[in-house]
Parts: structure tokens; sequence; C-alpha cells
């Protein structure tokens, strides 16, 4: 209720009418206001002027509307509707020797004009009330605290329960309570058949062969499903599927998107470091930490060097405004880009809503902002470099291995030597034929004008001509090999660094890059607690703030615990406890239940921020292996199951569907890929002469297939991947025609539906229904499911043959395996 | 609160099959055809939908649902003749006599601008071409659209646009998204996000190119930002079947493929049938059923062969220099007539002067592109006219930015970017024809009376469609984001 109060008195203030006579409260000229006015107060004046600062100089407030109005020591500082007769105009023109404010520095011309207009359409300023208290500021990051997310994590007992049998853990005690407290019911256990299929495709992305369904049903050891939990943490496939909901977070992607799509070689790197970090269950706060300055931790050995320095390719990896940008404002984009991404995947807050004026609903002042940002732009992402000839600012790239800079050095001097080199070939070539023309004149005048055109044999005029026309040859065949072979790619990855001077950043006007207000002292979010991490001087601050983010006694840690846990709840369940799971901020919702989000968060951060033992914990709760059965009662009360009266059924993703129909066809390859975009050129779109396109045919498993931002995969397009341009928590699940279209029509699909059907017609007659059904939904048929198979093919393969279809017997039972493909059983997850 | 969008929504909204709206109904009948109806009447036989009281909540899972409008909408679709490269005003809808007397000078140096692209500033120069007025309002049309002045009574010209960017990629995306930067959904997508679409067998918004290339600045400028991806335009493509996987490989013929889509029915039924309450579950059945109506209605939404010749002609399709932008044209009304909420045609695709982009010569250029336009566009006014479609389409003609009054040399016969000031115009959609609105100074520089800003354009095309361009917003990281930004309003004047 509070969010909602909140928006209508920053949205509709203007509409509802406040009863004061004076200006005009149209919503033109309060946009004027929040546009021009409100900022520069904020900025310049509200240190010595407003309550939240505790600062009265002269008796004056300019924190509300009633300040100005009644003024301070010398009378009011406006006269709406006139500015020259108004003592803050004249102060701010600095028109008279001893008013002149602010104090150390006039404003700029163009903002006192601003004032001026501002005063004469009637000085409009909705800051109204009566001397608002502190607290009614939404950005107040001290009053701020109050919000539940950022509150101390409650340990408080577990709550009684009527039926105590039912819980298997602490998470169901929780869920219970709420359930019997609204007078539901938890739905049974889901059979086993379907839990295994839900456990396999939640930890691995892709469901349990028939031979493994049937291993775990005739598995009668009490401990049978824990232990096939732990088996599938423990597969190469978990960090697949698990190191791919991070990546989403993380705007993954293998090119810049945006207007130019230049590609990103060696992002691939980046992603195969987080699936093998989530597979190796690496700590959640070294997990960040690596990521935010991986390239200033110290390490033991070139490769943990290196695998730090994959990690922080995080930062690099954004999408950027590349053309025609100013480097100032560039590197204020950047650094807003990193920062809303951190904001949200970590903190699960909007800080890029802070960047033009304090947060409209949030505890976040602009100054906040730019304390982090001064972080940011401390750091550097991007540097000059000779790609393929051309020159350009492009993401920092280092060379990898122990002589990973000489390589890389190498590499870059050929392609900045490259049109010397192109000159010096095109001088011998011509030197060449002075020779062969006997034009001994020329062949010295260019021999003494560049002496490295001309071999010394043949300079040498005294020997035979024979001899001379073989070494100036040789030199062109020499400078032409060099030419023709450029050293191949060394091995580099995408590394931010520190720049050579990191300093405090400005807060900018209304986010305007060229507008600088006061300098703020690099840190961190007020509201999180007093105290700030000590920045080293020389550098960036983010290893500080790496280690701010998970520090539980002074730092974040509480919070990214609580949106962590969230997430993982989120996708195993189907649903986060908080449902916005970007957003713990006022406009998200607030948790379904608060005490289960804090008992998660809690659990861990006990095992030392071990991402693997909570998603076990869950696993083996009751709450998890509900079968997702319906409910009138359940239905009537909560339609939307967020007390959890059954499990929540999903639609797959498409990774998953991709997976299982290569799954099916017995084509899908498990082994890792490393980069899966290397034929690309420097442009990752097919655009005018650039006819190469990103593939999708390898057997692989899709979290390797190449994601270029503008240019996703068919399938993920119509299946709604994570848009790669920003952090995307929680993935829209529509369910639209163009999927069917998709499942109806699509090659892909197609090719491996007949791959299935090769595959179940090498069977026995009598077997090939149920290996049809085992294959694609793990499970054998019933005679029922049985008979109307065999019949549809039985009439199809009549219908085929009429139609002169030599293969009619494959087709009849490729259009059946597509059939079960497309099917709810295959398609949704219960 | 997640997703607190206040866009417009309807609670009795069609799940899908009812087929009560009088368009519904034709379009099922015409288009699709004995398939279409047999996969439906085999779910209703089974009263598939009258079993399940969720029908509302099925509807509320697929996003492109008809919702109601804000307020009643004058026009029910828009057609946006998208000009890529940038017309120049001055020779087309923006008459300006005193250039004829300035011709030769220089424009004045208090006049400010960016010199896009850092190309020769030369002498200001007349209209390529003459100007005359049409229709009873008189308005004037140059000799470069004689076809389209034979509608002026209908058109509304806006002589005041501006624009933010003086560069083709950039401020093509502001003219489609509102801003420059990349990232923002499309004014198309505002739309179907905004009132669903009135036919599901055909995507809401479509997009269809120039053969010679798309826009310099590509996908985003049809793409739906951060809204789902449901809601992005969908391109038709000029050859073969216009969207992909519309048909399957050549042994799934028609009656095949409805074979299997009956099995898959039954499969899915008898899952649903175990699984009481799986909305989810129903919104997949469903979701086939749209699948398999848009393969019969897509391609019957693009055959010409329907059309009379008569009326083939009249776009001038089959004759050189008419022919794609008349058959566009033509799909256009098409689509349109068939509930089609959004269809954006470009003219002008590739590079340079491909496009709109008159360097060179605004005789050469804008000569060749407008003789393929201009005939197509004028078919189009009088056939939406003849079926009383005109009254509840909006028609938009315009490009990026407009061009300068001045050439690029002396004797040089192009023109620069001129983003300050330039024309568009309205048609139908219960625009008031035969009018003017705004000014630009006695060059045809910049806007000075009455000025439109792209924020302002946008406000009035949603307006006219219903839409209350502050009321439709996406809540986005935080934020309630809509097309016009913290601007906007709608130019009420040129309201009939």
């Amino acid at each position: 209720m509070r969010t909602y109060t909140l928006l209508i008195c920053v949205l509709f203030t203007p509409l509802a009418g406040p009863s004061h006579a004076a200006g005009p409260q149209d919503a033109d000229a309060l946009a004027y206001f929040e546009q021009h006015i409100r900022p520069v107060l904020i900025a310049r004046c509200y240190s010595c002027h407003s309550e939240r600062d505790d600062a009265r100089e002269g008796g004056l407030l300019l924190d509300r509307r009633a300040g100005w109005v009644e003024g301070g020591e010398r009378g009011p500082a406006i006269v709406a509707g006139d500015p020259d007769a108004s003592l803050l105009i004249q102060a701010m023109k600095y028109a008279d020797s001893d008013l002149q404010m602010p104090p150390d520095k006039p404003l700029s011309a163009d903002v006192v004009r601003k004032f001026e207009h501002w005063v004469r359409i009637g000085a409009p300023d909705p800051r109204d009330g009566q001397a608002v208290p502190a607290g009614d500021d939404p950005s107040d990051p001290i009053a701020g605290r109050t919000h539940w997310a950022f509150q101390p994590l409650a340990t408080g007992t577990l709550p009684e329960v009527t039926a105590p049998d039912w819980s298997r853990s602490s998470i169901d005690r929780y869920v219970l309570a709420r359930l019997e407290a609204t007078q539901l019911f938890p739905a049974p256990e889901a059979d086993r058949t379907t839990l295994a299929r839900r456990i396999y495709i939640q930890l691995t992305g892709l469901p349990p062969t028939a031979g493994q369904v049937e291993e775990f049903l005739s598995d009668d050891r009490a401990d049978a499903y824990e232990r096939l939990v732990d088996q599938l943490l423990a597969s190469p496939q978990f960090g697949e599927r698990w190191g791919r909901h991070w990546l989403d977070l993380a705007r993954y992607s293998d090119s810049n998107g945006l207007d130019e799509n230049f590609l990103f070689r060696e992002a691939w790197r980046y992603r195969n470091w987080v699936l093998r970090a989530v597979n190796s269950d690496l700590p959640y706060d070294r997990f960040l930490l690596e990521q935010l300055a991986g390239d200033l931790l110290p390490y033991d050995s070139v490769a943990e060097r290196d695998r730090q320095r994959i990690a922080a390719g995080f930062l690099v990896l954004g999408p950027k405004v590349l053309l025609g940008n100013d480097p100032q404002k560039q590197r204020m984009e950047v650094a807003d880009e990193q920062l809303d991404t951190m904001g949200r995947a970590v903190l699960g807050q909007t800080l890029g809503c802070a960047r033009c004026h304090d947060h409209k609903f949030d505890p976040i002042p602009t100054a906040d902002y730019y304390a982090l940002a001064g972080i940011f732009t401390s750091t550097e992402v991007m540097e000059g470099r000779y790609m393929l000839g051309q020159q350009r600012v492009m993401e920092r790239l280092v060379g990898l291995g122990a002589d990973g800079e000489q390589a890389d050095d190498a590499y870059e001097s050929y392609w900045r030597d490259r049109p010397q080199l192109q000159e010096r070939q095109n001088r011998a070539k011509a030197a060449l034929e002075h020779l062969q023309k006997d034009e001994e004149e020329a062949f010295q005048k260019l021999s003494n004008e560049h002496a490295d055109a001309t071999a010394e044999s043949a300079r040498d005029a005294s020997l035979d001509k024979a001899i001379r026309l073989e070494a100036q040859q040789k030199l062109v065949d020499e400078v032409t090999a060099r030419l023709d072979n450029p050293p191949a790619i060394p091995p580099r990855a995408m590394v931010p660094t520190d720049r050579a001077e990191p300093a405090d950043e400005f807060i900018r006007l209304a986010g305007q890059f060229d507008r600088q207000g006061a300098q703020v002292p690099r840190g961190v979010l007020q509201v999180v607690g007093d105290q700030r991490p000590q920045i080293s001087p020389g550098k960036s601050g983010r290893v500080e703030l790496g280690r701010w983010l998970t520090d539980v006694e002074h730092g974040a840690g509480r919070l990214a615990a609580r949106v962590l846990a969230n997430r993982i709840w989120h996708h195993m369940i189907g649903r986060g406890l908080v449902r916005t799971v970007d957003n713990f901020g006022r406009t998200g919702e607030p948790p379904s239940h608060p005490e289960l989000l804090d008992y998660l968060a809690v659990r861990l951060i006990e095992s030392n921020w071990s991402v693997k033992s909570l998603i076990r914990e869950i696993a083996l709760s009751r709450t998890f292996t509900m079968s997702s059965r319906d409910d009138e009662a359940g239905r009537a009360v909560d339609p939307e199951n967020a007390l959890l009266w059954r499990a929540h059924r999903r639609r797959l993703a498409p990774e998953v569907l991709r997976d299982t129909m290569l799954q099916a066809a017995g084509e899908l390859d498990l082994t890792p890929m490393d980069s899966s975009v290397w034929y690309l050129g420097d442009q990752a779109t097919a655009v005018g002469d650039n006819k190469n396109r990103r593939r999708t045919d390898f057997p692989c498993r899709s979290v390797y297939l190449p994601v270029i931002r503008n240019d996703l995969p068919e399938l993920f397009d119509v299946f709604d991947f994570a848009n790669p341009h920003a952090t995307t928590g929680s993935r829209p699940q529509t369910m639209v025609a163009t999927q069917g279209l998709y499942l109806l029509n699509d090659d892909s699909v197609m090719a491996a539906a007949e791959a299935t059907a090769r595959r179940v017609l090498a069977e026995a007659d009598e077997a090939r229904v149920n290996r049809m059904f085992e294959r694609i939904l793990s499970a054998s048929a019933t005679p029922d499911e049985r008979d109307q198979m065999l019949s549809f093919i039985a009439q199809m393969r009549q219908r085929l043959k009429e139609g002169n279809d030599a293969e009619a017997e494959l087709h009849a039972w490729t259009m059946a395996c597509q059939a079960l493909f497309a099917s709810s059983r295959f398609q949704i997850l219960e | 609160m997640s997703q607190k969008n206040t866009s417009p929504t309807d609670k009795h909204s069609q799940p899908g099959l009812a087929g009560s709206l009088p368009r519904r109904e034709f379009v099922w009948q015409m288009g699709l055809g004995f398939a279409g109806v047999a996969l439906s009447s085999l779910l209703a036989r089974d009263g598939f939908f009258a079993r399940h009281a969720f029908a509302d909540e099925v509807a509320s899972l697929n996003p492109l649902a008809p919702k109601k409008p804000h307020f009643p909408a004058r026009a029910k679709a828009c057609i946006f003749l998208t000009m890529n490269g940038a017309p120049s005003q001055v020779d087309t809808f923006d008459y300006k006599p005193e250039l004829e007397k300035y011709a030769g000078k220089q424009l004045p140096a208090d006049k400010d601008y960016i010199n896009s692209g850092g190309r020769k500033v030369g002498y200001l120069t007349p209209a390529w071409r003459k100007f005359r007025p049409g229709g009873e309002s008189g308005l004037l049309v140059s000799d470069y659209f004689p076809n389209v002045r034979q509608h002026a009574d209908k058109l509304c010209v806006l002589k005041s646009c501006h624009t933010d960017s003086h560069a083709h990629g950039s401020a093509l995306v502001a003219l489609n998204t509102g801003k420059t930067l990349i990232g923002r959904p499309s004014l198309g997508s505002w739309a179907v996000y905004g009132l669903g679409t009135e036919n599901e067998s055909l995507p809401g918004y479509v997009v269809m190119l120039d053969k010679r290339g798309g826009p310099i600045s590509g996908q985003p400028n049809w793409a739906s930002g951060f809204m789902p991806a449901t809601y992005a335009g969908t391109l038709f493509r000029p050859v073969g079947d216009p969207i992909l996987d519309l048909r399957g490989p050549r042994h799934m013929t028609q009656p095949a493929q409805r074979e299997q889509l009956d099995l898959l029915a039954r499969l899915n039924q008898r899952h649903l049938e175990q699984r009481p309450g799986g909305r989810e579950l129903a919104a997949r059945i469903n979701s086939y059923e749209l699948a398999y109506r848009m393969q019969a209605a897509t391609p019957e939404a693009v055959d010409l062969t329907q059309e009379t010749q008569q009326t083939l002609e009249m776009y001038g399709v089959g004759k050189t220099p008419t022919d794609e932008y008349g058959r566009n044209c033509l799909i256009a009304r098409r689509l349109v007539e068939r509930g089609v909420r959004f269809v954006q045609l470009y003219s002008g695709g590739g590079h340079l002067e491909e496009t709109w982009d008159a360097h060179e010569s605004i005789e050469k250029n804008h000569g060749r592109h407008a003789a393929e336009v201009d005939r197509p566009i004028a078919a189009l006014l009088t056939d939406l006219e003849q079926r009383g479609l005109l009254d509840e389409t909006l028609v938009v003609w315009g490009g990026e930015f407009g061009r300068m009054p001045f050439s690029e040399g002396k004797d040089a016969p192009g023109r620069n970017h001129n983003p300050y000031g330039f024309s568009m115009w309205f048609a139908g959609g219960g625009v008031r024809g035969g009018t003017t609105y705004g000014e630009t100074d006695e060059f045809g520089f910049e806007a000075t009376v009455d000025k439109v800003h792209l924020h302002d354009l946008h406000a009035t095309m949603l307006y006219l469609m219903g839409l209350d361009h502050e009321l439709l917003t996406y809540f986005h990281q935080g934020r309630d984001e809509s097309l016009t930004d913290v601007g906007g309003r709608v130019i009420d004047r040129i309201v009939a």
C-alpha cells in the first residue's frame, strides 16, 4: 500500500490539485521544475538549506515550497512571477557582493536563466505540505533503512504447525504455517516419475532417459531421492543449467549489440568461467569479488591470474554506444550500465533511477549513485586497437598465458605496422621492376630514399644482374610472405583495469555528462549502513566494493543474500518469494513469506555462500516435491498459488527444448564448447557486404550457442530467451502462436523428429511406440496411447503413400515424433 | 505490482475461438477454409472452452488478446508510410515562395545549425518542382506528388516537425521509438501492447522493408525494446512466404498436417483432462490453434491474385517503377482490412541514393523515389476510402527528418540533412483533411510556429488510436515507461 501511495504522490500530485493558490501547477510547469530546478537545488543548495543536512543557513530552507515562501532572515526568497524581485535569483546572479549563492562557485548562466524562467512562470513547486518531516523524502537513505529489504535478517523460531509430519525441513514449516493459516492444504507428493523429470530438468536442463527413470524407480533405498539430487548436483550439466541463470543476469553476449554490433570474440571465456565456477560451487562472495575485481586480486600462478582476469570480464560485456560519442559521455554511460547491472543483479536495486535525480521511490540519493559511479569511471574497459587493419576503440583485451602480453603485442603490432609493410612491399616490387628494366638510376634513387626497399646484394651494381635480381626477388617474397601471413589471434580475454589516476566523480546535473555538480567521494549506498569501505588511494575501489557487496556485518551482505536466496527459490519453485526478482525496492513486491526468505538468506550465509547447499535443501523439501495438481479451494483463495498449495507448472526454456529434442534424436554432444563464433568477422550481424551469420547448427548444448545481440537464434527469440542487452532475472513465459509455428514447421524441429523416427524405426516392430515415448517423454506409452499412435501412423502412412511419398513410413513416424515434441506433456514441466 | 502496467485491459476479451467479432468471422470464412474450421470445431465439439471456466485466464496468458482503448478510437489501425532517408520538405509539402527571392544567397548567419557530415554549404535553392493547389482546400503539393495531390482534401500536413538527431540511424530510431538511443519499444509495439490485435491469425504489427535493404539502424526500429518480444514488429519478407516457419516440408500436405494436429489436440486434451485447471496447458493448445490459422491466413493476406485487375492497375502493380510499393500498399490495405493493428511500409533502403537521402540531386533522387510511391499512396487513399476504411485507418507519411533549404555547393543540386524543420502528413483516422498545422520560417529551415516534436507526433498518433500517451505505460526497472517519456502533447486542433 505504501508503494501505491508513493506512486500517487509522485506521479499525480499535479493532478490532485494542491490547495495553495500561487503558481500554475500544471504538468508541464512541474516537469520543468523536476528537470531543471530540483536537481540543482539538491546538488547545490541543500547542503546549507535543508532539513536533510540539518542546515538552515540564514534561516532559509530550500527543500520545500514553504521554505522559500517564508524565506529566511532577509525575507521571502522568491516572489513568484517576478525574478527581479526575488532574492534567490539576485543571489544566483552574484549581483550583490554580499549575497552570492552558491558561495563556492556561481551557477552557470544557463542554469540561472532556467531559474529565472521558473520564477517567471510562477515558481511551480510540488514539494508541498507544511515542513515535510525528513523521513518522507523517499530517497532519504537513513529513513530508508526501515524498508524490509534493508532490515536485519530475522532468525526467529520456526512457526508452529498442526501437521508437523508433513514437513521434511524447516522450509516446509514456513510454507505449511501459511497454508494452515489460510486453511489451504498442500498438494500431495508428486509421483516419482514426475519428480524424476522435474529434478533432472531443474538441476541439469535435461530430462532423464527412460533408463535413468527406471533406475530411480527401482531404487528402494530410503535415501534414493537424496542420492539422485546429489548425483545431479555433481554432474557437469548442473553448471550448464545454473550458470545460464547467472548469464541471464550478467547480460552475457557474444557481441556489443546496439548500433555497432561488433563481435566479442573472447566473451566465451567468461561464459565458461561462469559454468565452471557454478559447477565447483565457488562461494558466492568470491564469485562476485572475482567478477568485479578479478584483475586486481593476488594470485599464485599464471593460471589463477588468468582465471580471475577472465571473471572480471563481467564488467566489460555490456552494450555500448560506440559511434559519435564524446569519450567523457561514453565513460559515464559505460559506468551507468555497469552500475545498473550490478545493482539489479546483486542488490535488486534500480540504481540507474538515481542518475538524474534522487531516486523517487527508493532510498538512493543521487550522491550515492555518483559515489558508486566514481568506482566504475575509475575503471577502464575500453582501449584503442588496430583491429583487422582498422584503428578503433573497442573492449579491452589482455593476452593470456605466461607470454600472453608478448603474443598480444606481436599480434597488435602486425596490424599496426601493416600499412608500412604494404608500402615496403610496393617499393620492393618497384625496385625489382627497375632492375628488370635496367633502370639503374631510378633503382638507386629508390634505394637511397628507402633503404629497406632493396636487398643488400641487389644494391651492389658490381654484381651480376641475375644475382641482383635473385636477391631482390627474395626480398619481395619475404615481405609478401610476412604480409600474407598475419599472426594467429593469440588467446586473449576481455579484462578491465584501473585507470592510471582513479578519481572521485562529480554529480552530473539531470544526468547530463557535461553539467557537473558537486564532487562526491567514491563509496557505497548509505542506506545499507554507516560504515563506508576505505578505498586505497590510487585504486578504483572495485576490490572494496566487491567485498562490501557480501559483507554481512558492515556491507550489503544481508541484502545480497536475500536477493540470491530469492533467485534460487525462483528457479527451483518457479516463482520468487519476492516475485519481482530484480527489484527489492519499494516499487517491487514484498515477499510472500518474509520469514522463509530470511531463513534461506541466513542458510546461504551460514553455508559460506554455497549455492549448491541451498539448492540441495530446497530440492529435498516437501514443498519442492509437491504435485502440481489443481485444487478448487486453492484456486478460489489463492489463484496465483503465491502460498504454494501446489507446485507451479512451467513452460520449458528454449535451451531445454532444443537440448531435449537433440537428445531424443541421439545427436546431442555433451562435450563443453569453447567459442561458437570464431568464424564470424568483426561485425557480428550479417549486414551489407558481411554475409557471415552466426550459426546454430552445432550439436552442443544450447548454452554454448552464439548469443548475438539483435540476432538471437529464432528459437531463443520465439521462446522468451533473456534479452541480452540487460539483466534478466525472470524470463517471460508467453504462450503465443509463433511458438506453435516454430514447433509445427521449423526445420530444426523437423530434423530432430526425423532423426528420432529413424532411431525408433531401427527397433523391432512391437517396441517402436514405446521407444518413441521413452526417448521423448522418458516414459512408456500406455496401451491406449500406443493404439492411438499406431492408428495415426497407419493412417498417415497410407495417406503419404497415396501421395507417392517414397519414404512414407519414415515420414509418418516423423510426424508422430513431432506431435510428441509439440505435446503439452513434453513442453510443460509439471 | 511487478508488471504494473496501465495498459487497457478487457476482462471479457475473446479467448480466441468464439469468433463473435464480425471481422474475425469474416477472416474465418474467407481466409481459412475448411482446415481452420475443422480444428476449431474439433475443439468446440468437445466443448473444450465451455468446459473450462478459466477461459479468461487462458486469454490473460495471451498478451495479444484485444483490449479496450482508453477512449473511443478514431482509428483502429495505422499505416505508416516511412520515407527512409529523409525527403525534402521545401520540395514536397512546404511551399516557400521566398526561396525564389533568396535564390543564390546564403542562409542568414544567425541561423544556427549542425552541418551534418561536414558537407559543403551552398546557396538557398527554391523547390525543384512546381507547387500547385489540390482539391477544394487548395492545399499546396509539389509536382513530385501529382497523384497524392488529388487527395489534398484528405491530408493534414504537419509543417513544423522537428527531431533530435541529424544522423539517419538514430533519427529513424527516434521516429520509431521516441528516443535516439536504441532499446525502447517502437510505436507499433506500443499500439499492439495497448490495444492487442483483432486478428490473431496475423501478426499485430507488420513491417515491410524496401527490397533494396533495411534502414541503417536495422531491427531496433521495429523491436519491442524492454517489452516482451511478442510486441515486436514482424517483418514480412518481400519474396516467398512472408514469415518464417509458415510451411513444413513438402510431404507435410495440409490434410496431413491437419491429421497431425488432430492427434496433437487429442494428446493435449487428454493431458489437460488429467490435470484440471491447467490454464497453461489450455493456452498451449490455443497457441497451436492460432499457429495453424496463421499458416493459412498469412499467405492469404498477401495473395494479390484475389484482387481485380482494376485494383492492381490503380496501385501500379506490375508496372515500373510502382510495382513494389504498389504491392506493399495493397497488402497493407488487405492487412488492415483483416484486423492488423499497425503496418509500416518503408520506401528506400540500403544506402544513400537508394533511399531518400538526396545529397547528390533532389531532382534525380526525389524524382526517382516519388515516382515509385506517389501512385501507390494515392491508390491506397482511394481504396481505403472506397471501402469505408479510411475513417478508421490513420495513414501517416514522412521521413526521419527533412532537408536544408540550401544546396551543397555552387550549382550542386542536392540538399543536406535538416532536423530543425520538416513536414509529415496524416490522412484518414479522424484527422481534419485539407489542412496544415504549424509553420517553418520563410526559408523552410526551422519550425517556428506550433512546433511538433516527435513526442507530440507520437502522442497524437496514439490519441487517434484511442490511447492516452500518459496512461499507456509499461513498468520497467522501477519506472513507468511511456512512448513519449515526460514530453508529448496531443495536437487536438487537427482532430476532426
